[in-house]
């Protein structure tokens, strides 16, 4: 038995003759993990669960959930289940209902049934709960159903759809350390639907960048915060400052009229890239010791940093956190170190970026 | 206090609609019950009411009732699940919907000419070698004229009932192992029972009185209570038994109103 319990080749999804909803997508998912397809609004992730579900077929493309091919295999046969971004409870069944939907459909017998039923509230702390109507239910709770609903059928795979995004921010991070702590001890799979960069990062053993029906990048929290693949990644992941800039030769690149060291290789000399800096790893000096010299133009209070905006004299504006103070109208340096700029070539494609950043240096390890 | 004199002023014409066309009637009604043939006050409308005849005439007019609503849902169910999943929903709607806005004689008087001895259906029974048959005055083309009239008002409810289903409970119920038809079973015939109450109340309730129908297709072999009201006012002119037969018709229709109540649920 591989490791490998989901895998899509080439699927294509279009509707009649609007544009393709999913253009070519190949992945793999591995038992046991917690995944995440973050995109924003629209640009496939849905889609892509309802495949996997099994809702909607592919237009053309494999699926193959333990090695079989299931693109001919009805919802109602598939070894997944879905908890959905609505909740989709059964308004005319309580709660011991809801949950029970699927036993009672396989037949299982009462007693059976109502012990599998309290133990699948007891992991979401529901116990108690099971008479209750379900319009009698606050959101946080309905949540908690819908997956007490999905969990009870003991799938390999449970797929979430935004299932926090109804909540409010305080409930969402309390959500959001159940859910894991919940795929942890359950140990399948999840994947789990998100907008929100943030909970996909909190979360996620494994992470899927979509845009317009394409995977943009896939990789570890860290990877792909760290090193995004292009301006889109690295604009959706987290707040930056992305430069165009030059690659003049191997561990040299010039942006904002200056040449900097960096860690970056294996380009061609004086290639067009763009350099991504995350605001963090930006530090304030002294405006004539600074490698980057810019003038304030706004500062906010964040609570844990001042949130600095400055302009350069080339007119690039950088983002800085930093817990020191500026005034704008200020003329401050900025510091950053080689490894801080992070180069991406343009188009570069997936494999190709994972084997530019493999050649740098044995020393990075996988955290897995 | 403007926007209380502008309720009141509202409230008028409601008023007056209820005083006039519906207490007053129903107080009239009551009243007539009460008087014999002579125009005495006494009881002996109702003392009549409870014998073998009235009272076979009550079970009869709820047996076509019955006969008609259950036809009428057998069919209209499976057609307003079918409307639901056409593209151009509202205009096949429409459609089912428009024959019940001509007047109901027209429709019984077209029925006449499609099922009298030489109608169109006859000509096609012969077409096919089975022969002329008696179609009028039967019982068939009663329930199958009223079914026909009826069936609009219970696809509405029902069509409505459907449109308002969340569609992802049915991903939910197939998601969770459950087949079409167990879908169906378990969650959308549960939650669209609103609709079919309310599709039964206005069948049932109407056909328990039903009486042009029952001169015009069924030749009079069949007698409803709706008949027999018609009959005691215009033919008879035994006002006091015409309304005794109203005033139990209303309790009747009370007490199944309040029998399919609709109750809502959900969120
Ligand atoms: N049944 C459908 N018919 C036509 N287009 C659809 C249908 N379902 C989804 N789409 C389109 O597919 C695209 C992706 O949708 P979806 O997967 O729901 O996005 P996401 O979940 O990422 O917001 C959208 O542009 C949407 O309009
Ligand atoms: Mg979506």
């Amino acid at each position: 038995m591989t490791n490998t319990i989901i895998q899509f080749n080439n699927v294509t999804k279009q509707y009649d003759n609007d544009p393709v909803v999913l253009d070519n997508v190949s992945f793999e998912i591995e038992r046991g993990k917690f995944y995440t397809l973050l995109g924003p609004s629209g640009c496939g992730k849905t889609t892509i669960l309802r495949l996997i579900a099994g809702f909607t077929e592919a237009t053309s493309g494999e699926i193959y959930f333990d090695d079989k091919k299931i693109n001919d295999i009805p919802a109602n046969k598939r070894q997944v289940n879905t908890v959905f971004q609505d909740y989709a409870l059964f308004p005319h069944l309580n709660v011991f209902e809801n949950v029970a939907f699927g036993l009672r459909i396989k037949k299982m017998k009462n007693k059976e049934v109502e012990a599998k039923v309290k133990e699948a509230l007891s992991f979401v702390n529901l116990l108690g709960y099971e008479q209750r109507e379900i319009r009698d239910m606050s959101g946080g709770q309905r949540q908690r159903v819908a997956i007490a609903r999905a969990i009870v059928n003991e799938p390999e795979v449970i797929l979430l759809d935004e299932p926090l995004s109804a909540l409010d921010l305080k409930l969402r991070y309390q959500m959001q350390g159940e859910l894991r702590d919940l795929q942890r001890r359950l140990g399948i799979t999840f994947i789990f639907v998100t907008h929100d960069q943030e909970e996909a990062l909190a979360m996620s053993d494994e992470i899927f960048v979509l845009n317009k029906g394409k995977i943009q990048q896939s990789g570890t929290p860290i990877d792909i915060y760290d090193e995004p693949i292009n301006r889109f990644v690295a604009d959706f992941i987290g707040e930056s400052n992305i430069v165009k800039g030059t690659m003049i030769e191997d561990f040299l690149v010039e942006f904002g009229g200056k040449r900097f060291e960096c860690v970056d290789q294996g380009m061609n000399p004086n290639e067009p890239i763009e350099i991504v800096i995350r605001p963090e790893d930006l530090e304030i000096t002294s405006f004539d010791s600074g490698m980057l010299k810019i003038e304030v133009t706004s500062q906010l209070f964040r609570g844990v940093h001042y949130e600095i905006t400055g302009i350069d004299h080339d007119g690039n504006e950088w983002l800085v956190h930093s817990t020191k103070k500026a005034k704008v109208g200020d003329k401050i340096g900025l510091h950053f170190n080689p490894e801080a700029i992070h180069v991406m070539r343009f188009n570069e494609t997936e494999e190709d970026f994972d084997r530019r950043l493999e050649s740098y240096s044995e020393g990075e390890a996988d955290g897995e | 206090m403007e926007n209380k004199v502008t309720r009141n002023l509202y409230m008028i014409p409601y008023a007056l609609w209820i005083i006039f066309f519906v207490i007053a009637p129903i107080l009239l009604v009551v009243y007539y019950s009460f008087l014999d043939i002579e125009g005495n006050f006494s009881l002996v409308n109702y003392q009549n009411f409870f014998t073998s005849t009235y009272l076979q005439m009550t079970l009869s007019s709820f047996w076509y009732a019955f006969l008609i609503t259950a036809i009428s849902l057998l069919v209209a169910y499976p057609t307003a699940l079918f409307l639901t999943r056409t593209k151009h929903k509202q205009l096949w709607l429409l459609l089912i919907i428009v024959p019940s806005w001509i007047n109901l004689l027209l429709k019984a008087y077209a029925f006449i000419g499609i099922f009298g001895t030489y109608g169109a259906a006859n000509n096609f029974l012969e077409f096919l070698g089975i022969g002329s048959q008696q179609i009028l005055f039967t019982d068939f083309s009663f329930v199958f004229v009223s079914v026909y009239i009826f069936i609009p008002f219970m696809i509405l409810p029902i069509f409505n009932a459907l449109e308002s289903l969340n569609p992802t409970l049915l991903d939910a119920a197939n998601d969770l192992g459950a087949s079409k038809w167990t879908t169906f079973r378990r969650v959308v015939f549960p939650l669209t029972i609103d609709g079919v109450k309310s599709g039964c109340q206005v069948v049932f309730i109407p056909a328990l009185s039903l009486f042009m129908l029952t001169r015009l297709i069924a030749g009079n072999r069949v007698i409803t209570l709706g008949t027999a009201i018609e009959q005691h006012f215009l033919v008879t002119q035994d006002w006091g038994m015409g309304s005794t037969i109203a005033v139990f018709l209303i309790i009747i229709m009370f007490v199944i109103i309040s029998l399919t109540g609709i109750r809502k649920r959900g969120a």
